[in-house]
């Protein structure tokens, strides 16, 4: 009953279009790929596979920022970090499978741990054999980092670049701790040699199918979450802390908590990312957590279009795409041209192209309205219902206040 | 023979920049062929002394070569090598320079024979020599060489040395290398605790260690004593320990004031981050490394001054670049400080591509000059130049900004925009131009950041991102709108920063400073030094 | 004087910003169902008082009591708002990328923490109060458009609009006309005096001609505490309050 009530909330046709494509692909693509020989033209080869699937990893998480940054206006320059945490988590239940079958044969120690000497497993490595618990952790870990830095930094009232800020010390200084051997966790080299997840080889066309099908499934359940918090009055509360937070207060409410939310929902939906990414890439290394990843995930988004649910989406997957082609034909160009794609969107697409998209058609639709019936007045029924579409896909305001150096 | 190998290069040291008495070559090799005709130890013992009595530190090669039985002499021509064993074949070496002189096998070879009196005067002989040396280095470093292996057998050849001595460093060098060798001998109590308040008189590392081995052997008073003594080396060394550690500490921190200082001025008085400001740094750090190559192609003379060529250059290389960004980007997003967040991030990228594709992607070797290089010492603290030099050269820096900013019409037009920008607008400030040139100002003074951290840091395309993460903390650590402010952030993390060091390690304690910092911001989230009032919750 | 019957109790209260006073030795008391107009010129205190009274800054010394008996220094903002103090800002502030609507949605009495709010439905009662509110801040043509789009006037109806929703039981209203056209002022006084038949009110205002138009008790601060109090006539002829106005 409850979940009926919030799916339906937000979920706009072009929402809807996106997760029956997504469902679509979840299906078509392992079919095309296991059922067809490598020589039909209807044949999706292993590599495409892998490479969509990871890119579907990216929008997963592309869309948990959003949801912090567009929704509830919290830059978060930390977000690599959930990413990446969640995928230790499942690159230690891949360790864990692997068993006896490492270059050292030893059945309980990954092989870098019996290579640094050690005699016994830590105690944060067990329970991670089982499936089930990997899995747990893969949502616990990085929303419980969440919660906690966030309940800290919210409560405190630590807002705009300062929060900004902080995330990315947060971010570096888990870069720093898991480049450190003794953390466990692989040091420089990280976890990877993965060979079974669930009992099924990795590297296996039938589990790569698998695992892009699950990609696209979670990057669905994604999309109708978001909707689902963005049509809610959770949601629209969301949008009155970004815009006016102080507001928000003296009428009652807890914006801490609305961002706290927010953040922790945002971190495990990151974690699930980062677990499929594990899988499919074949590797975690503390390079994930690397400040600069997750700065480049903020641009997907704001390409995409913050504050908008296919935004980002779209966004993670065009830059991502451009990144394959530019790093293939020219790989000195690509950060000039990543460079210069952070500097376009801030100064001539502040929008996004979907948030850019929605303006012009509203616009349009205005022109049409005024042109139709210019008596009547501006509280007409199917009126009504055009702004409250529009509003699931919430603008964000630009320009704002003069700069004022604390916020 | 530790000692004696030591005390040989010492003479060997002093022989080659050398000063003292030297006899002329032929005679020494006249001498130094007389070993091969020797038919006992005495006669050879006789040589020992006839070499000795030359004065001439070049004869501590073959001395040090006959005490360690390696001198031998060519059965065929009775010519004296010193022999080095090498795969079964010898090297020969000449006894005087050490240079090859050919090989020979085993058989063609007879070794000069010592036995333990041999020894003695061998080491008597060159302990003199060095002890009485008429350059007090070479007595000096004798003498540190004589305290670290004490031997019982080198006190009188000391004493003699001590009642002769005139320089006074030189001379506690020589008592404290005879209180370690009294220590060794098998002298009474008495005579060993006076040598144990000598040895804590010195107060350092290896007089601590010294301590701590006579304290495993002996027993009674004299254990107690050593404990006592080395409890209280122990004491003072910790004491230069936290000397040392505040000198890194504030050296680390004038690094990071350097790299920071610029960024709180452009936050301050636009609300603009410039993620781009780790590459003003870079840019510096490469117009240095360009600087000193024209130097060294065209004008090698000049090489010393190179860095003073570099900081002007610097300075208008990133400031120029500074003012094109403001210019050309940040201007157009005023008001939205997370987006210039982003536009200035990704100018950053272009900026350390650029100068990947054009100076490469590897380090670049930036020199110091001369008056940059080495070090020097302060009781127990070592203090290289080139971390001193930067110290003072951060202070400097600061005073200039702190005076612009307080006595010239251009700081007052800068903090009055940092107070209230609407109405410094309203004033008559041309607050546009404030922006810009504050933006020129905060680049360019990243960029002679870059002169000075070409200095101590690798000169690669990624050098501003090492630095751009601490300097935010210091920003965000210390407030803006007050330089007072960066300089406490910038030297209170550089020296907790170095004081977590030795207990948890660089990594870690880096990591434990940016959790206290996220921790701190909580508490004071505007830093320490925040503007406060109406004012800033507008 | 017993503060039990009083909606409002200020006494002696200080605070000052890096040695400025900006509130000193403040007292005031207001009644219940009481409205008070508030005078003074600017800089004397009266938007610190009203972040003192709403939980935004601490008073560095002096009580503050709500309805009697509840110290509001010890409460935060949203629980203060919570307990039934309104405020309305000198600036309008509403959700701007919101309809208006929404904003009142928003604000509407109710249970203030995440899970309700994630599954809340509307129910007839809550639209028919919508309903009212709109009716009575004169906004029902406007009821879909964005917030954004409304004139300067009609914020800061929907801001009071907003301030009605939540239902409270003293409100401060700061500078309600500020921008506006005489024809909106009257309304705005005509409003104000029709709210202050079920709720104590606070108003902080310049426009002379406004407070005159709503009747009540006026009090004037002056460099952070009271300089005169009484009614209108009465405290614009008090010779301390034309000095500080004139400024001799």
């Amino acid at each position: 009953m409850i979940t009926q009530r919030l799916f339906v909330a937000g979920l706009t046709p072009r929402i809807q279009i996106v997760i029956a494509l997504l469902v679509g692909a979840a299906v078509l693509v392992p079919v095309l790929n296991l059922a067809f020989p490598p020589s039909s033209p209807f044949h999706v080869p292993n590599y495409m596979v892998a490479l969509v699937g990871k890119y579907l990893c990216y929008a997963l998480l592309a869309l948990a920022l959003d949801l912090v940054w567009g929704y509830c206006g919290i830059l978060s320059l930390g977000h690599g970090a959930f990413f990446a945490l969640g995928g230790y988590a499942m690159g230690m239940y891949l360790m864990r499978q692997i068993g006896a079958r490492g270059v050292y044969g030893n059945p309980d120690l990954p092989d870098f741990m019996v290579f640094l000497n050690w005699k016994e497993l830590p105690w944060y490595w067990h329970g991670f054999d089982q499936f089930w618990f990997a899995a747990i952790m893969i949502m616990a870990v990085p929303g419980l980092l969440a919660f906690v830095f966030g309940w800290f930094a919210f409560r405190s009232r630590v807002t705009g670049v300062y929060l900004s800020i902080i995330t990315q010390a947060m971010t570096y200084a888990l870069l720093l701790a898991f480049f450190r051997n003794d953390m466990g966790f692989g040091g420089n080299n990280g976890l990877t040699d993965f060979k079974d997840i669930l009992g099924f080889p990795v590297q296996a066309s039938a589990t790569r199918s698998a695992l892009f099908a699950a990609s696209a499934l979670a990057l669905a359940a994604g999309i109708a979450l978001v909707a689902a918090i963005a049509g809610s009055k959770l949601g629209k509360l969301m949008v009155a802390v970004r815009d006016a937070e102080s507001r928000t207060r003296f009428i009652g409410w807890r914006p801490e908590n609305v961002k706290l939310f927010a953040f922790t929902v945002s971190a495990v939906m990151a974690g699930i990312a980062g677990a499929l990414y594990v899988p499919q890439v074949g590797i975690i290394n503390p390079g994930e957590f690397a400040p600069a990843n997750s700065i480049e995930v903020v641009v997907w988004t704001a390409i995409g279009g913050r504050g908008t649910i296919v935004g980002p989406i779209l966004g993670a997957l065009l830059v991502n795409a451009g990144k394959s082609w530019f790093t293939g034909a020219l790989p000195e160009l690509w950060l000039f041209a990543l460079g210069g794609l952070f500097v376009a969107v801030t100064l001539f697409l502040p929008k996004g192209i979907v948030g850019t998209y929605d303006q012009w058609r509203a616009v349009r639709r205005e022109r049409r309205l005024a042109k139709a019936d210019l008596p009547s007045g501006p509280a007409e029924a199917g009126d009504v219902r055009i702004v409250r579409a529009s509003s699931a896909t919430s603008p964000v305001p630009q320009g704002g206040p003069e700069p004022q150096p604390a916020e | 023979m530790r000692l004696l190998r030591a005390l040989g290069l010492i003479l060997l040291f002093a022989a080659g920049f050398g000063a003292p008495a030297h006899a002329d070559e032929g005679e020494l090799r006249t001498i130094i062929a007389k070993f091969a005709t020797s038919k006992n130890f005495r006669e050879t013992e006789a040589v020992v002394r006839e070499l000795a009595a030359t004065g001439d530190p070049a004869v501590g090669r073959p001395l040090g070569a006959l005490a360690d039985g390696n001198l031998s002499f060519r059965k065929s021509d009775g010519q004296v090598f010193i022999v080095s064993e090498a795969g079964g074949a010898l090297t020969l070496l000449d006894p005087l320079s050490g240079g090859r002189s050919g090989e020979a096998a085993s058989r063609e070879v007879t070794k000069v024979r010592v036995n333990n009196s041999l020894r003695r005067a061998v080491r008597e002989a060159i302990g003199a020599l060095t002890l009485n040396s008429p350059d007090a280095g070479v007595r000096l470093s004798a003498a540190e060489t004589m305290f670290r292996s004490p031997d019982p057998e080198a006190i009188d050849a000391l004493d003699a040395a001590i009642a002769v001595e005139a320089v006074a460093n030189v001379k506690s060098r020589m008592e404290e290398a005879r209180a370690a060798a009294v220590l060794a001998s098998d002298l009474g109590d008495s005579e060993k605790l006076a040598a144990l308040k000598t040895i804590e008189r010195r107060g350092d590392r290896t007089a601590l260690s010294l301590l701590a081995a006579v304290k495993g052997r002996a027993d009674g008073v004299l254990k107690g004593a050593a404990a006592r003594s080395a409890a209280n080396v122990r004491e003072t060394l910790s004491a230069w320990d936290a000397a040392q550690n505040v000198w890194f500490g504030i050296s680390l921190g004038s690094v990071l004031l350097l790299a920071a200082i610029g960024l709180a001025i452009t936050f301050g008085v636009m609300g603009v981050i410039n993620m781009a400001h780790g590459e003003m740094v870079m840019l510096g750090a490469y117009t240095t490394f360009v600087v000193q190559n024209v130097i060294r192609a065209s004008y090698p003379g000049l090489f010393d001054w190179s860095l003073a060529i570099a900081l002007p250059l610097a300075f208008l290389v990133a400031g120029g670049v500074g003012l094109i960004i403001e210019r050309g980007v940040i201007r157009f997003l005023y008001g939205r400080p997370l987006e210039t967040l982003l536009a200035t991030w990704g100018v950053s990228l272009i900026l350390q591509q650029a100068v990947r594709t054009i100076f490469g992607p590897t380090n670049r070797e930036v020199g110091n000059p001369s008056w940059m290089s080495g070090a020097f010492e302060i009781g127990q603290m070592s203090i290289t130049w080139n971390r001193l030099w930067i110290v003072v050269f951060a202070f400097t820096v600061f005073a200039v900004l702190l005076y612009v900013f307080k006595f010239t019409a251009w700081g007052l037009h800068m903090r009055a925009v940092t107070q209230n920008r609407r109405m410094a607008a309203s004033m008559g400030i041309r607050t546009p131009w404030v922006d810009a040139l504050t933006f020129a100002l905060g680049s360019g003074i990243a960029g002679i950041a870059g002169v000075a951290l070409s200095q101590i840091d690798n000169v690669s395309p990624n050098l501003g991102q090492g630095y751009i993460i601490d300097s935010f903390m210091v920003v965000v650590f210390g407030g803006v709108g007050n330089l007072w402010g960066t300089f406490v952030g910038a030297m209170t993390l550089g020296v907790v920063n170095k004081f977590l060091e030795p207990y948890a390690g660089a990594v870690l304690g880096k990591i434990i400073v940016l959790v206290l910092i996220i921790l701190f911001i909580q508490k004071r989230p505007r830093g320490l030094f925040a503007l406060k009032g109406r004012s800033v919750e507008a | 004087m017993t503060k039990n019957h009083t909606i409002l109790y200020l006494d002696g209260v200080s605070v000052s910003f890096d040695g400025f006073k900006a509130i000193n030795n403040l007292s005031l008391v207001l009644d219940k169902g009481e409205m008070r107009a508030i005078i003074g010129p600017n800089g004397a205190g009266k938007t610190t008082m009203m972040d003192i009274i709403t939980g935004k800054t601490r008073p560095d010394e002096g009580e503050v009591f709500f309805d009697g008996t509840i110290d509001l220094t010890r409460h935060d903002e949203a629980d203060i708002a919570m307990m039934g103090i309104g405020r309305k800002f000198q600036k309008p502030t509403v959700f701007e990328s919101h309809t208006v609507e929404d904003n009142l949605l928003l604000s509407m009495k109710g249970p203030r923490s995440i899970f309700p709010a994630l599954v809340h439905r509307g129910s007839i009662g809550e639209a028919r109060r919508i309903d009212e509110i709109l009716a009575t801040v004169r906004l029902e043509a406007r009821r879909a458009d964005l917030a954004a789009n409304l004139s300067h006037g009609q914020k800061q109806w929907l801001e009071i609009g907003m301030l009605l929703a939540q239902d409270p039981k003293l409100l401060l209203v700061d500078e309600p006309v500020a921008g506006m056209t005489d024809a909106e002022t009257e309304e705005t006084a005509r409003l104000l005096r029709e709210i202050s038949k079920t709720r104590s009110v606070v108003v902080v205002e310049h426009d002379m001609h406004f407070v005159r138009e709503l009747d009540v008790k006026v009090t004037c601060l002056h460099e952070g505490s009271v300089l005169s109090e009484g009614s209108l006539d009465f405290v614009s002829s008090d010779e301390r309050v034309v000095e500080v106005y004139l400024g001799r």
